[in-house]
């Protein structure tokens, strides 16, 4: 391909999601992808029941701006839309940005700048102007997340990020986890680099979140520690507590047991005997559940590679390779 | 190819140069086809670039760099599947191995056996920190598989190629390799091996991993006991507190018919219980079922080339 393309960039939008204007924003962000000085696509994924936005892009097509609209059939989440951006995509780098402005347009040539020496580069957005309360709880997030995983990155809300083709190749995330791409490109071996960004002043956006929002972010996140921390030895996870609660349950028994037995007290209008049972049937429970999901990685080890090969040094198959092509270039 | 030497490395800068030249000499004698295999687990030292250049003078070395630390299975995984030789022999980057001994696991080999083991009979290593933790894992993993490994923890093993690439590797399992290559019917044999202490570096391994390896070779115990018939693992289980369930309702039933007076609430409750957990685990071992016939790792198909 003669006019192949470099970067793409992706943005997902509902009517759902709180948006600025779509041709306004279009047209800044295309702004700040020019001054990167590479061929550039921009694909926009949406989906069908998103009458409003569908009429923008449809406004924007009109005018003759080249851009790629895809549209799901249903909406299964972010994640799921960055999918189905990334598989019509043929930039080697993918730009993620959000439907609301987030990041000053002038940032975009530093964010693909900085891919030079790592695989992804998310931004922080330092100071942010904001409610308090907001502030507060994005902060309580990411704390969350350090002391889950380790792993510390200060704003995993800004969509605004730049990677490497491999890195959606090899990282699979779906429905709404598209808010921890960053920490799971980590887990997978890549460099995930965190650069600071001036914040918007007019970001207008109000954050007012349902409470169901927040259950779902916690769900999320339980989800999230869950496949980091514990996918490879399901067995570890569930075991432990499974194996605590069963022996709390034994050594209660044991206890009623001996009283029964010894010190002759009735227990049939005891409740803690009924505990104690509860606690033996729930602990065999956890890791007859914890066995299974060892059986799950077990049996489809083979098609899960989590380990990404940088380099291979192998002067043997290099010289074959050569002998081979320079025999095919004879013939 | 005849023989792969596989080598997971991790910050072990000044053991690669020792390392390749004691290996050369060894396997020099054998007069055979080999190659050296170093994966570079991430290091953060000069592990890569001293290892390349080794292997841009000597073909026969090849070199693997991973993205980042994974861990030593996965070290070991990434460098056997590159591996192709008819016989694959993995050992620690650190030189406590001796590569002199490569040549009485490929004699072993010959017999007939489909794995390796080396045992440090003399291991020279800390006691309390060591040694004492590496005997009681042995002895517990010896108590739950019955599978007579006497050191576990003994990096230096040859297998047969086309067997080891099958197996499934992830999580710390490379421990327990011997243990599920001789659980699932593999012929394995020991053989005692030269143990030198670290000259370089320090020990990558912690004091307590008893838990984790105890845990993780319960589960490869039952995948593998079960194997033939999931249903039927959990269906014991299931049958058994089924039984509790029953009796404790007829002993109910007897209890209030002849005297009436008395409460049998709590019996009924646990009663409940049991067979509450009768159902689930029934279900469980219906759903394992499912699982083992849609994976791709079928245990019949593990050890057949022969």
């Amino acid at each position: 391909m003669s006019n192949s393309i470099d970067l793409s960039v992706i943005i997902s939008i509902t009517d759902l999601h709180s948006h600025d204007k779509i041709p306004d924003l279009y047209f800044r962000y295309k702004k700040g992808v020019e001054q990167t000085n590479l061929r550039y696509e921009f694909i926009y994924v949406t989906d069908r029941d998103s009458v409003k936005v569908n009429a923008e892009l449809n406004d924007l097509l009109n005018i003759g701006e080249s851009i790629k609209i895809i549209q799901l059939g249903r909406w299964f989440g972010d994640a799921t839309a960055l999918n189905a951006g990334f598989e019509n995509s043929s930039g080697k780098i993918i730009l993620t940005l959000a439907p609301s402005q987030q990041i000053n347009e002038t940032e975009i040539p530093k964010l693909i700048d900085s891919l030079a020496d790592s695989d992804m580069v998310i931004c922080r957005r330092t100071k942010r102007l904001g409610n308090i309360f907001h502030n507060v709880q994005a902060k309580i997030f990411h704390y969350l997340i350090k002391l889950a995983l380790g792993i510390a990155y200060h704003d995993l809300g800004c969509y605004a990020r730049a990677f490497k083709r491999d890195v959606l190749l090899n990282v699979y995330i779906y429905g709404d986890q598209n808010r921890f791409l960053p920490l799971l490109a980590n887990r997978y071996g890549f460099k995930v680099k965190e650069i600071d960004v001036k914040p918007l002043h007019e970001e207008l956006s109000k954050r007012v979140y349902s409470f169901g929002h927040y259950t779902e972010r916690l769900v999320n996140l339980i989800s999230i520690f869950f496949l980091i921390k514990f996918t490879r030895k399901p067995l570890r996870f569930f075991g432990f507590p499974g194996i605590l609660i069963f022996t709390a349950g034994l050594v209660l028994a044991l206890y009623l047991f001996w009283l029964r037995m010894f010190a002759g007290e009735s227990l049939a209008d005891k409740p803690m005997v009924l505990v104690s049972i509860l606690l033996i049937v729930f602990g065999i429970q956890l890791f007859a559940i914890g066995l299974v999901a060892e059986i799950i990685i077990f049996t489809h080890a083979k098609d899960s590679k989590e380990y990404i090969i940088e380099e291979i040094i192998d002067e043997s198959k290099s010289k074959r390779e050569d002998a081979k092509k320079s025999l095919e270039e004879q013939i | 190819m005849e023989l792969s030497v596989v080598i997971p490395v991790y910050n072990e800068e000044e053991s690669i140069k020792p390392l390749y030249d004691s290996l050369v000499k060894a396997l020099d004698k054998l007069l055979l086809d080999y190659e050296i295999i170093l994966v570079d687990d991430g290091s953060k030292d000069k592990t890569f670039s001293n290892a390349s250049s080794i292997a841009q003078i000597d073909h026969r070395v090849k070199v693997i760099k991973l993205k980042k630390n994974y861990g030593q299975t996965t070290g070991l995984h990434a460098g056997l599947q590159y591996a192709r030789g008819r016989y694959i022999v993995t050992m620690d980057g650190d030189l406590q191995n001796d590569p002199d001994d490569i040549h009485n696991f490929l004699l072993k080999i010959n017999e007939g056996n489909d794995i390796v083991l080396g045992w440090r009979y003399q291991r020279k290593d800390f006691l309390i920190s060591r040694k004492i933790p590496s005997k009681i894992a042995n002895w517990l993993i010896t108590k739950i598989t019955r599978v007579p490994v006497k050191d576990n923890g003994c990096a230096i093993r040859a297998y047969r190629g086309e067997i080891i690439k099958k197996f499934p590797m992830y999580s710390e399992m490379h421990r327990l390799m011997p243990v599920i290559t001789a659980l699932s019917g593999a012929k394995f044999s020991q053989i005692k091996v030269k143990h030198h202490p670290r000259k370089f570096g320090s020990s990558k391994y912690g004091l307590s991993r008893i838990y984790k390896v105890l845990i993780d070779m319960t589960a490869l115990k039952i995948i593998f006991t079960f194997f033939h018939l999931p249903l039927y693992g959990f269906g014991i289980f299931a049958v058994l507190s089924g039984i509790i369930c029953l009796l404790t309702f007829i002993y109910a039933l007897i209890d209030v018919l002849y005297n009436p007076g008395d409460t049998i609430v709590t019996l009924m409750g646990i009663g409940i219980l049991f067979g509450s957990l009768s159902v689930f685990l029934t279900f469980l071992g219906m759903i394992a079922d499912l699982i083992y016939k849609s994976g791709d790792i079928k245990i019949e198909k593990l050890l057949k080339a022969k």
